[in-house]
């Protein structure tokens, strides 16, 4: 956690050789973007910007590989949180965009329809489907292509066949109604073309997926509500699930979201007092101040959680706005994973990481 | 309807080349790449990198158009570089720092996976 008013600039202890110290308002530009109560203000990134005074501001890739930190804030099943520091806000953008877009999921991507008589429209039944997230590793299948004909590798087939009985009460139809057919489509194609024949399905599995994978793959949250049925009422159908990626749609997304903030920075340019503090105390909505008591009746305000702060710029506005200075730290990010619970999300970002090395190698290798 | 594939967003049609060069006509040591099939994920981080190296007089990309699924980059270099190095060292470079980001969170990963264990 950063101490308020880190009065030493973060660089200067980085680089042992350099004995020229920048003075700290150009420190303060070089590393921090400054919040003001209107807009921010930017500092400089260019590489030669302090170069008059002696003070190297590029970044090698000896420097970037001695300086850059990761730390893991929490880490659960579908959920986490990490700061990573010493890289570029492109960096940071480039696995964000990456996590949402480019690492491949499995998804629902055909809705074989024999029979639907419930209130929901087929296209819109089609729709929620697609958007169930599946317990399947994607990294063990393989991506079909137009003219593929879907196999155990790169297919996955569930069935529902729900139906509500005449005179009993409505009911829902979870995704745990799903049934997973590791042996493949069971809906014939065509008529078979010699009798004696094995009856073509939709899809040609080799062998039982059973034999293939570990764990059943089955959807990951058996509650989510697909349709309501009436009395009467009956839902029959085949879904084939393929691999994709979440450019295509975003039910092939791995992450509910994905995104990162640069570390908040609170300062005080003075110490604010008695009064005054109590009220920046109370005006802030995310608790980042407190007061310390002095003893004698005087308090004075703290800052205490500096990292809970939303930049929302509520204390540098109005009375105490020339006392308080909020800041980000320019290469600290706070990056938050939601996975949507195909892969657990610090795999997710391993995945992104290989992506990104897959991409920059493509760029390179290409080049004649 | 006349939307255009979703796949076309990624995949290189045939006889078109992933990566090409364009010298400057007018300038020395200036060129750009265009790149098919990528977007702002690789021309920012290229942009960057490039930017980083202090032969590159200009480094900049642009995506010329949300439907043309390509990204120019122009890269300047001092007279002592050129390009096409620059471009090679800033993608040699960048594997080489996602290389070490990547270690560093599996250790950072192994480091908390460890913690509770040790009594934290």
């Amino acid at each position: 956690m950063p101490k308020k008013g880190t009065k030493k600039g973060k660089s200067a202890d980085d680089e042992p050789k350099e004995q020229n110290k920048l003075p700290e308002h150009l420190e303060v530009q070089r590393t921090r973007v400054v919040c003001k109560a209107d807009a921010p203000t930017e500092g400089f990134q260019y590489a030669g910007a302090f170069a008059a005074m002696g003070i190297d501001n590029s970044v090698s890739v000896d420097k970037f590989c001695k300086n850059f930190k990761v730390m893991v804030n929490r880490l659960t099943e579908d959920d986490m949180e990490f700061d990573m520091i010493g890289i570029d806000a492109s960096i940071a953008n480039a696995f964000r965009r990456i996590l949402i877009a480019e690492v491949p999921t499995m998804a629902i991507e055909k809705v074989l329809m024999v029979d639907n008589t419930s209130v929901i429209a087929d296209e819109v039944l089609s729709h929620r489907l697609g958007l169930i997230p599946l317990d399947a590793d994607p990294r063990l299948f393989e991506y079909i292509s137009e003219n593929d004909v879907p196999n155990e590798r790169n297919t996955i087939v569930y069935k529902l066949h729900v139906s509500c009985k005449r005179g009993s009460p409505r009911l829902t139809v979870k995704s745990g109604d799903l049934e997973w057919l590791p042996e493949g489509s069971q809906l014939p194609l065509a008529s078979p073309a010699q009798s004696g024949d094995k009856q073509k399905t939709y899809t040609s599995f080799g062998q039982s997926q059973k034999d293939i994978f570990e764990k059943p793959l089955g959807v990951k949250f058996k509650d989510i509500t697909i349709a309501r049925l009436g009395p009467g009422q009956a839902i029959e159908l085949e879904v084939h699930a393929v691999k994709g990626v979440g450019k295509v749609h975003a039910k092939w997304s791995p992450v509910a979201t994905a995104w990162y903030r640069m570390l908040p920075e609170v300062v005080f340019r003075e110490e604010i007092r008695d009064d005054a503090a109590e009220k920046l105390v109370k005006k802030c909505p995310v608790n980042v101040f407190d007061i310390e008591d002095l003893g004698n009746g005087e308090k004075r305000a703290v800052v205490a959680r500096p990292r809970a702060c939303t930049l929302c710029r509520e204390c540098v506005m109005g009375p105490t706005g020339e006392q308080v200075e909020l800041r980000r730290v320019r290469d600290h990010f706070i990056f938050t994973i939601e996975s949507t619970g195909a892969l657990p999300p610090e795999v997710l970002f391993t995945e992104a990481v290989r992506n990104l090395e897959e991409k920059c190698e493509r760029v390179i290798s290409e080049l004649s | 309807m006349n939307a255009p594939d979703r796949y076309e967003r990624f995949v290189v049609p045939e006889g078109t080349k992933k990566v090409s060069y364009a010298q400057d006509t007018k300038i020395m040591n200036a060129g750009s790449f265009t790149i098919e099939r990528e977007d702002h994920t690789v021309g920012n981080i290229l942009r960057m990198q490039l930017h980083r190296d202090p032969n590159v007089l200009f480094a900049g990309y642009k995506l010329p158009h949300p439907l043309q699924y390509k990204i120019n980059v122009r890269v300047h270099t001092a007279t002592q570089s050129a390009p096409t190095q620059a471009y090679t060292q800033a993608i040699n470079d960048l594997d080489k720092e996602l290389e070490s980001l990547k270690e560093a969170f599996e250790n950072e990963k192994t480091r908390y996976d460890e913690m509770p264990k040790q009594g934290y």
